[in-house]
């Protein structure tokens, strides 16, 4: 029995031992690239497109390509753009690509090089049948919500789908309290802060997050054009966003085979793997080339879909009833800072003045080393640190 | 008449030399061979000799004798040879080599230098000629025989003697067993087979039996008549099973054939390996030129092949994936499998199909005397070899089996991701061998694996190997001999998804091919000796079908139609032996493959790239309608020329063709890799290479030295388009890209052979470039530039060391060193659809740091010198003893729209482990 106890152990060490780490990655070389990201769909509305370069790992974020010249032709008009923010432009008029006609990117930068679209046309218009939602347990064994899209096609020729989401959810700030500490303005009151009525409400938000994952579905395997019980999103049980109501838009773009498989390349390159088995990367080519410099590395894609999009609202307690809310975004301890420390600095009232903290009770009895408020962390007593006391148009309660 | 002069000779001969040593030939000598030497008393005496002259060597010999004994003046001419000589019908003098020429390694002879007390002073002992008159402390008490019936009628004088020896524990025929006239000091070894033939004089002779790892004996034989004498050897104390058989030390410098590789398991025992899985695939890499891409990745590199590049044979035939666990084990059950011949260089014309290499593995023969067997209980496997025999002395059974508990030790994790994993697997293999009579052997090998693996909890992928193989070995006379080989091999896996809503699938791959063989072998034309024969091989593949996984999927089945080939062969080699010092081997084969019907095959514009939309149509192919042939002769030559009696240089020139190629998307073999046959739009592999080294063995072979370079060229070396789909995928020609490779290197290898302390020290340099050209675009890689290949690493070295402390107790290490192999790097990072990923521009510019790993183990064998039920071996081995975190491969995921870069790493911190093996 010893000796299997022995091999036990072993094999725990073995098995915890094949190990992934993260790193901090290290730009070795590296290769400014024009990135253009455009979507142009069968909704009538002011197109927009996005053009950055790209950047090193040390690097925050893109470099925005401004001041270029953004035009999409099709076969009987020239759609012009404009930018309106660094790197965001915008058709000057609305427009909604139609079918049969075909379409084409044409972008001219501010030092002058061109890059060209291979010409694309609208894919079929397939709706959304449903959108719904569920409370399921998935293969990982963990509670969840799960939204769930189903799309026929009887025509049999959308087949390829990609979906896009944007999530909109009610904050309440779970230690909101009227109350607000301000430091004293009267500067001989040195470390000393007040207690004020809240002059502005926070203690409801809403926030909106847009997907940033690749999700795409094919029916080619199926029998028929049919995507059903598709889950498009899986919100783990204990994330603070199921709290109150939350309000998923999903949109459903119908991709030509080509810029799907160009989408699902992408993905696959970026997703998790396994640790035995890589893919081999390497440069994923799109549809836009350089006019001038045909072997010029041009990142993105230039894509004309039909979209189909829509909407449903929940709340926590129709499908949690009488269960604990999931934990907030943190946890919400409170702490009972003293104003002053023993060495003469002040505690309290830089953490008010730097916006850290908010009131949440009085210390009637403070400890030694405790102060005269009990407080809690900003986004506990407040909830415009994550989101807006703004009611989206859209809302519904 | 002659008969008269025949006898008169005899008793001439008899007496002078048994009694009248004093009597004899007069000779001098200087600075001559070995072979002028003989032509002397040839020409001078009425003696002739029967040897071959390679055996001879070229080292010069002086000797000055008067009247001196004929067996005196061949001792000294032949005591720095390994050749025996034995005097026959008085006037015949022929030479024994040690060892015969072996077709294949003797089976359950396997040297291991670890094992010191086995090899001390092999060399002599070997080659009895002269057998010491005290008394060996392993001497039995004299026994006395009676052979023959007497014949009063009869006045011969000599009698010929034959029987065969057997190894009383194993039942195994004991090879090289010298077998020795006490009273005359004549003598004669046994063949391969344990047989013997010898003439004894009437009356009473002394037999004394010698042989490495055997007890001496010595019995009285009273010889009466021509008759059968049997030996059954007991097995010498401090031998385990472990034999070095001295004629092979010198296969190094003497086979003309270059990059020739031979693994034993017994001398692999103590390599200190990962989980205490002994095996010689993972041995086999810590030789010069082979190399896999990576910690835990399956498939070998040989000298910059890639790794569907290598024919694994296992008893003649193929297993498609020899690896178990991701590659972590081999599916090789260490207990049962014998030797490994690899070859790297030239491969023996009778092989072919696979551009780089061939590994021939065979199973041992069981013992067809004693039921016997061993065991091991390791931290992951545990293994069970039995020998059974089926009828004495002539056939028996050996079976193995191995299985892991890491699924039990999986699901009892705490650890989620674990948890909902699984991974088993388990290998069974039976080999029988029966010998009807002393001209013909039937041997029959079976062979199963199978691997499962879930990684999600919705996914199970499982592949199995399995395979049958017949061999009839058939003695049609003294010179011919003949195999016929029957073999079927069948690779398949699958992968079954069970998900939440409708789209549950079973996916399926299987590749099945037969072979038959003929084998033919003519040693009989003086220098020469012919191998040849003729082969066909048919794979029949299916290479998928998906399924739907349950009644409410909605996934309709697909199935991608069979494909069928046929691959045949005509080969010859001849094994010249030019003089002295030239030995050339020259061998061709011409091969021949038709991609068969049915078949639908597509047809692409002939100037475009071959993608969907230069599509010009199809083409039908009835059933097994010839759809395209393809074939050519393969030239495989190579020749051995000695600079000196230890030192030769050999060359070699090698083609090879590969009908059949692995689709793999990853830059590692995974068990989900197809193999795909060559059709009207996939070309065959072809490639050449030339090989030169040097060799040369030291102090009485103790240590050996080779030095060998390569320079390879192929072309059509199957390569993929960024993010090629190839599973399910009718038109593969669509995403591969088929371009020509390069590699070069210069591979050296020392090793000491005996002595406490011993092992080898391998350095590989080399250079793999693959190169992906095309005026199209989409079919450019690098710009169509010559890049490193995945596996490109140019400095390979390690060192593998064995120390004896005492007959028990031993410690090896084992040191690995690699430049880290190239990998795809990204060159920056954008943002695209609201997330951030990399930009990878090139194949293979970076590469990942350096790889390093020092094993060490200690091994203790069960006492042995008291009678036990079993033998024990115990192994202590540390895997990564340094702890170094070698990285295994770098990746970036895009996660909730942030980019992570990740390091993995297999084996990073020490690993312990500790195996129990016993005999029984």
């Amino acid at each position: 029995m010893l000796k299997y106890n022995t091999f036990i152990l072993m094999g725990l060490m073995l098995l915890n031992d094949a190990c992934v780490e993260p790193i901090e990655p290290e730009t070795v070389t590296f290769e400014s690239a024009i990135v253009i990201d455009a979507t142009i769909t069968n909704e009538l509305i002011q197109q927009q497109l996005f053009l950055s370069r790209t950047f090193t790992f040390e690097e925050d974020g893109p470099l925005a390509e401004s001041n270029a010249v953004v035009k999409v032709a099709s076969d009987q008009t020239e759609y012009l753009f404009e930018e309106t923010t660094p790197g965001t432009y915008r058709s000057t008029v609305a427009f909604a690509a139609q079918p049969n006609i075909s379409y084409q990117l044409l972008v001219t930068t501010s030092d002058g090089l061109s890059y060209i679209s291979e010409t694309e046309q609208l894919t079929n218009t397939t709706t959304i049948d449903e959108l719904y939602v569920e409370r399921v347990t998935n293969n990982n064994g963990v509670d969840g919500m799960a939204i769930f899209v189903d799309s026929f096609d009887p025509t049999g020729t959308s087949k390829h789908y990609r979906y896009e989401y944007e999530e909109t959810y009610k904050i309440i700030a779970p230690k909101w309290k009227p109350l607000d500490l301000i430091p004293d303005p009267d500067p001989l009151n040195g470390c000393n802060v007040l207690v004020v009525r809240r002059e502005r409400e926070d203690r409801v938000c809403y926030t909106t997050d847009d997907s940033n994952s690749i999700i795409l579905t094919n029916t080619n395997e199926f029998t028929e054009d049919r995507v059903s019980r598709f889950l498009v999103r899986f919100i783990n049980r204990d994330n603070y966003i199921l709290s109150h109501r939350y309000s998923i838009l999903v949109k459903q773009y119908v991709q030509s085979s080509k810029a799907y498989t160009f989408f699902e390349t992408l993905r696959d390159f970026s997703g998790s793997e396994s640790l035995f088995s890589e893919t081999q990367p390497g440069f994923l080519e799109g549809n836009i080339s350089s006019t001038e410099n045909p072997t010029e590395k041009v990142l993105g894609y230039f894509d004309v879909s039909s979209v189909s999009e829509k909407r449903v609202y929940f709340d926590y307690d129709v499908f949690y009833p009488g269960e604990p809310l999931p934990p907030y975004i943190v946890p919400c301890l409170e702490s009972k800072p003293p104003l002053i420390s023993q060495a003469g600095i002040c505690i309290l009232r830089p953490l008010v003045a730097g916006n850290l903290v908010r009131y949440f009770n009085t210390n009637d009895e403070p400890q030694p080393g405790e102060g005269p408020y009990v407080t809690v962390r900003r986004v506990c007593g407040d909830c415009t640190e994550i989101g807006s006391i703004v009611i989206p148009e859209f809302w519904e309660e | 008449m002659k008969r008269i002069y025949t006898i008169i000779l005899f008793f001439c001969f008899y007496f002078s030399v048994g009694q009248n040593k004093d009597e004899g030939i007069s000779l001098s000598y200087e600075n001559a061979t070995i072979k002028e030497v003989l032509n002397t008393i040839e020409e001078t005496t009425g003696y002739h000799f029967f040897y071959v002259d390679a055996w001879l060597g070229s080292e010069l010999v002086s000797g000055n004798y008067d009247n001196a004994p004929i067996n005196d003046i061949l001792e000294s001419v032949l005591k720095k040879t390994i050749v025996n000589f034995y005097i026959m019908d008085d006037d015949k003098i022929v030479l024994t080599r040690n060892t015969i020429i072996y077709d294949s390694l003797p089976k359950n002879y396997f040297g291991s230098p670890e094992d010191e007390l086995a090899i001390d002073g092999g060399l002599q002992e070997a080659a009895p000629l002269f057998y010491e008159e005290e008394s060996s402390s392993a001497q039995q008490n004299i026994n006395t025989v009676r052979i023959g019936r007497e014949n009063r009628n009869s006045n011969r004088q000599k009698f010929t003697i034959s029987g065969q020896a057997i190894n009383a524990k194993t039942g195994e025929a004991i090879q090289d067993l010298a077998i020795i006239v006490k009273e005359t000091n004549f003598g004669t070894t046994t063949d391969t087979n344990g047989y013997y033939e010898m003439e004894l004089s009437i009356g009473r002779n002394t037999i004394v039996t010698k042989a490495l790892g055997f007890q001496d004996t010595e019995l009285r034989a009273i010889v009466f008549n021509d008759g059968q004498l049997n030996f059954n050897l007991e097995e010498s104390f401090e031998q385990l099973d472990e034999v070095i058989l001295e004629g092979n030390r010198d296969r190094n410098i003497e086979e003309a054939i270059t990059g020739v590789t031979l693994i034993d398991v017994e001398k692999i025992k103590s390599i200190p390996l990962v989980l205490g899985e002994r095996d010689i695939l993972k041995a086999a890499v810590t030789l010069p030129g082979i190399s896999t891409a990576g910690e835990g990745s399956s498939g070998f590199n040989v000298r910059g092949g890639r790794t569907d590049q290598n024919l694994i044979l296992l008893d003649n035939a193929v297993i498609y994936n020899p690896s178990h666990f991701f590659g972590i084990f081999s599916a090789l059950n260490p207990f049962t499998s014998g030797t490994v011949n690899i070859y790297k260089g030239s491969i023996p014309s009778e092989y072919g199909g696979r551009l780089s290499s061939v590994f021939d593995i065979s199973t041992k023969d069981g013992n067809s005397e004693k039921f016997s067997g061993e065991a091991s209980l390791g931290p992951v496997t545990s293994n069970l070899m039995l020998e059974i025999p089926v009828v004495k002395g002539k056939s028996a059974l050996i079976v193995g089996g191995r299985a892991t508990y890491s699924d039990w030790i999986l699901k009892s994790l705490d650890d989620e991701s674990l948890n909902n994993s699984q991974a088993s697997f388990y290998d069974f293999v039976a080999k029988y061998n029966h010998s009807i009579n002393e001209n013909n052997e039937l041997k029959a090998t079976g062979y199963f694996s199978k691997d499962a693996f879930s990684i999600t909890s919705d996914s199970l992928y499982s592949y199995s190997n399995q395979l049958v193989s017949l061999k009839w070995d058939h003695k049609i006379n003294e010179k011919n001999t003949a195999s016929v080989i029957l073999s079927n091999s069948e690779y398949k896996f699958n992968i079954e998804f069970d998900g939440d809503s409708d789209n549950d699938f079973d996916v399926g791959y299987k590749i099945n091919e037969t072979e038959f063989k003929l084998k033919l072998r003519n040693i009989g034309s003086g220098a020469h000796k012919f191998d040849y024969g003729v082969s066909t091989k048919l794979y029949v593949v299916d290479p998928g079908n998906i399924d739907p996984g349950s009644s409410e999927s909605i996934i309709t089945p697909l199935s991608i139609p069979r494909e069928k080939g046929l691959e045949s062969a005509l080969f010859i080699s001849d094994s010249y032996t030019v003089n002295d010092k030239l030995l050339i081997d020259a061998g061709l084969r011409y091969s021949f493959y038709a991609a068969l019907g049915a078949s639908t095959q597509r047809i692409y514009e002939e100037n475009g790239p071959i993608n969907s939309g230069t599509r010009t149509g199809t083409q039908d192919f009835d059933k097994n309608e010839f759809i395209k042939t393809y074939g050519g002769p393969e030239v495989r030559v190579s020749a051995r020329y000695f600079l000196a009696s230890d030192l030769s240089v050999k060359a070699s020139y090698n083609n090879t063709f590969q009908y059949i190629h692995t689709l793999s998307n990853n830059t590692t073999v995974s068990p989900t890799d197809t193999w795909k046959l060559t059709d009207l739009n996939i070309k065959p592999q072809e490639a050449n290479q030339i090989s030169l080294g040097l060799y040369k063995n030291f102090e009485g072979n103790m240590y050996e030295l080779s030095l060998e370079g390569y320079y390879k060229k192929s072309k059509n070396i199957l390569d993929y388009k960024v993010g090629a789909q190839l599973l399910l995928n009718e038109a593969i020609e669509t995403e591969v890209l088929q371009g020509e490779g390069k590699a070069y290197g210069v591979e050296f290898l020392i090793k000491k052979n005996e002595g406490r302390l011993n092992g080898w020290l391998g350095y590989t340099y080399s250079r793999t470039y693959i190169k992906l050209d095309s005026e199209f675009n989409e079919e450019r890689v690098n710009n169509g530039d010559f890049f490193p290949s995945n596996y490109d690493k140019p400095h390979d070295l390690s060192i593998v060391a064995n120390y004896k402390f005492t007959r028990r107790f031993s410690a090896s290490a084992n040191f690995v060193y690699q430049t880290g192999r190239p990998v795809t790097y990204p060159i920056g990072s954008y943002i695209f659809n609201n997330a951030e990923y990399v930009f990878y521009s090139d194949r293979n510019q970076f590469r990942i740091p350096d790889y390093y790993r020092l094993d060490l183990s200690f091994n203790m064998e069960g006492n042995h010198k008291i009678k036990k039920f079993a033998h024990s071996f115990w192994s202590f081995s540390v895997y990564n003893v340094l702890g170094r975190n070698n990285p295994y491969s770098v990746f970036f995921v895009t996660e909730d729209g942030e980019l992570n870069a990740y390091q993995s790493s297999i084996f990073s911190i020490p690993i312990p482990t500790l195996t129990y093996n016993f005999k029984f």
